[in-house]
């Protein structure tokens, strides 16, 4: 595994605007378990707030986790001191989402990529140049190794930062949404540049609100809603069952949710078309296989899809507060 | 029925290549006109060139707008044709008085379209200044408006740096139907948002175009929102770069 992590939680606090005001605590991750495997492209889907992005941030160690446990090919991760990190780091790489932030506007494309190569320190500076010729080309933009950023399109700016990372022949890449901005045919030819170049055994995280990318590049499809995966599934073998995940993958199917999402109990219960009974208000569902590729946390689905006692995934992840 | 606009023919081009050729937009009260093509087609200056905002040059090579029920007979386009920038210069002058009252404007990505400085209340202000009635309670107009588009009386007095996007997004909504416009442009509505808030935001804003009794002229990339809500769709395709 390149990534194991085990009942992630984080918990914001967030200060009012007087320091004697209440210290609220916002629930930002409660418990999620999250599995890439060598080669595997694993998606974060979910509306804005759900939590996907924080639990991204986590397993590079850009933010700590308040608790749970993440496991990076292999070694523990989560409390490493930023020194002990700090070797291992080139091996675990962020896409942002932002690229025009993260260029420097002075280096051109082929700069910054001979600076990735330099700073590894494996090869001469000439040989370093050649090989970062080489990827750029390989990434589209052969046309472009002398441009500035201010001088690139959104798309080539982005494939720009996909080879400062790819540079690295990183194990991990991690990209939040990284066509975000972008017009449809600009999304593809960046999502092919990554994935079309990603290191052999290499896992990666992509963290999307378009259903369209994720149904196309991933392995796995991990749901994310109020701080908690309520759905994990493989979309080749699959079908979305979870109501919220089919209003996710088909907004047009269903009436739209009208309701805040409920504290208590199954955070959607309030909106659900198929909520089963009162227990749907009260407990918190937990994941439940209904087969090797496919979990899913509700109530009223696994009475009806699985009639003998469902083998629990995860033991943390249900229990209720 | 009285048509809003009658665009005929129309004809921008650079001094290198064409941006957009021969496109007839009609576009009617209550209806929902949809523009639709990849990026680099002419959606968004076609839209422009609606509201006779036209700042290419040379620019408008040919083609006729009508405001029907501004005036019957007027061809807004026919003292611009061939004449550059200057021409196109003194169309903008005059048509000011259309802009941000007959038709309104919703740019896209809100969050950066809204001014950071000004209270989401005072620039609502500033576009119901634009009505010839000015109602006899801003305050309660504000904030019945408001209520149109989901936001509550609260967000009168916040920034937009202090809301979401999709309140953003509403909040920009908002601006585009406080002047009681005949017709809204909405420029990529859907931009950056998840497709549940997605499809929120286009339910809105077509309803409340609908109450309101104006048109809607909706440019997106999003196939599937057209083929639900559009009465109308008129396709572009990217020019070609022909040498010269």
């Amino acid at each position: 595994m390149i990534v194991d992590v085990k009942n992630l939680v984080k918990t914001f606090e967030q200060r009012g605007i007087f320091p004697w005001s209440p210290i609220r605590q916002v629930k930002a991750v409660q418990g999620v378990d999250v599995q890439v495997a060598p080669g595997e492209i694993v998606a974060l889907v979910g509306q804005s707030g759900s939590g996907k992005t924080t639990v991204s941030r986590m397993i590079l160690g850009l933010e700590e986790p308040t608790s749970g446990e993440i496991w990076l090919n292999g070694q523990r991760w989560d409390g490493l001191s930023e020194a002990q990190r700090r070797p291992l780091r080139s091996k675990f790489q962020y896409v942002p989402q932002d690229s025009m932030s993260a260029l420097n506007p002075q280096q051109t494309a082929l700069e910054h990529i001979t600076e990735t190569y330099k700073v590894l320190g494996e090869q001469s500076a000439s040989e370093a140049k050649q090989s970062a010729k080489n990827l750029l080309v390989s990434l589209g933009l052969s046309e472009r190794l002398h441009a500035l950023p201010r001088e690139m399109s959104g798309g080539e700016q982005r494939r720009v930062t996909l080879a400062r990372v790819l540079a690295l022949n990183p194990k991990l890449i991690v990209a939040d949404e990284p066509t975000s901005g972008l017009d449809p045919e600009r999304r593809d030819s960046v999502l092919e540049a990554l994935f079309g170049n990603l290191p052999k055994g290499a896992g990666c995280i992509l963290v999307t609100h378009d259903m369209a990318e994720a149904k196309q590049w991933c392995n796995r499809i991990y749901v994310m809603l109020a701080g908690r995966a309520i759905e994990i599934l493989d979309l080749e073998k699959d079908v979305p069952q979870h109501p919220y995940a089919k209003l996710l993958f088909d907004p047009w199917g269903a009436p739209l949710p009208e309701k805040e999402l409920s504290k208590v109990g199954c955070p959607f219960h309030s909106n659900c078309p198929i909520v089963l009974h009162s227990k749907c208000a009260q407990t918190l569902p937990t994941l439940q296989s209904l087969s090797d590729s496919h979990s899913i946390s509700c109530h009223a689905l696994y009475t009806t899809s699985n009639n003998t006692e469902p083998e629990s995934v995860s033991p943390h992840a249900g229990e209720t507060p | 029925m009285s048509q809003l606009i009658e665009l005929r023919d129309l004809w921008i081009a650079t001094h290198q290549r064409d941006l957009v050729k021969g496109i007839d937009v009609d576009i009617f009260p209550e209806q929902v006109t949809a523009l639709c093509g990849p990026s680099g087609s002419g959606k968004s200056l076609t839209a422009r060139a609606m509201m006779s905002v036209l700042d290419v040059a040379p620019g408008l090579r040919g083609g006729h707008l009508r405001y029907p029920t501004i005036d019957s007979k007027k061809d807004w386009f026919a003292d611009v044709v061939g004449k550059g920038m200057s021409g196109q210069m003194r169309l903008l002058k005059q048509t000011r008085h259309l802009r941000g009252h007959f038709i309104t404007y919703s740019p896209q990505s809100a969050s950066s379209a809204l001014n950071p400085g000004r209270t989401i209340g005072r620039q609502m202000e500033l576009a119901i200044a634009r009505r010839p009635n000015p109602p006899t309670s801003l305050s309660k107009e504000i904030v019945r408006i408001l209520g149109q588009v989901g936001l509550d009386r609260a967000s009168v007095a916040a920034l937009p740096g202090e809301l979401s996007g999709g309140m953003c997004q509403r909040a920009a909504l908002a601006i585009a139907i406080a002047p009681n416009p005949d017709l809204v442009i909405a420029d990529e509505p859907e931009t950056g948002l998840d497709p549940v808030l997605r499809r929120a935001v286009i339910e809105l804003l077509v309803s409340v175009v609908r109450q309101n009794g104006a048109g809607l002229v909706l440019i997106s990339h999003h196939e599937d929102t057209v083929d639900r809500i559009a009465d109308a769709v008129v396709r572009l395709k990217p020019q070609v770069m022909e040498a010269k």
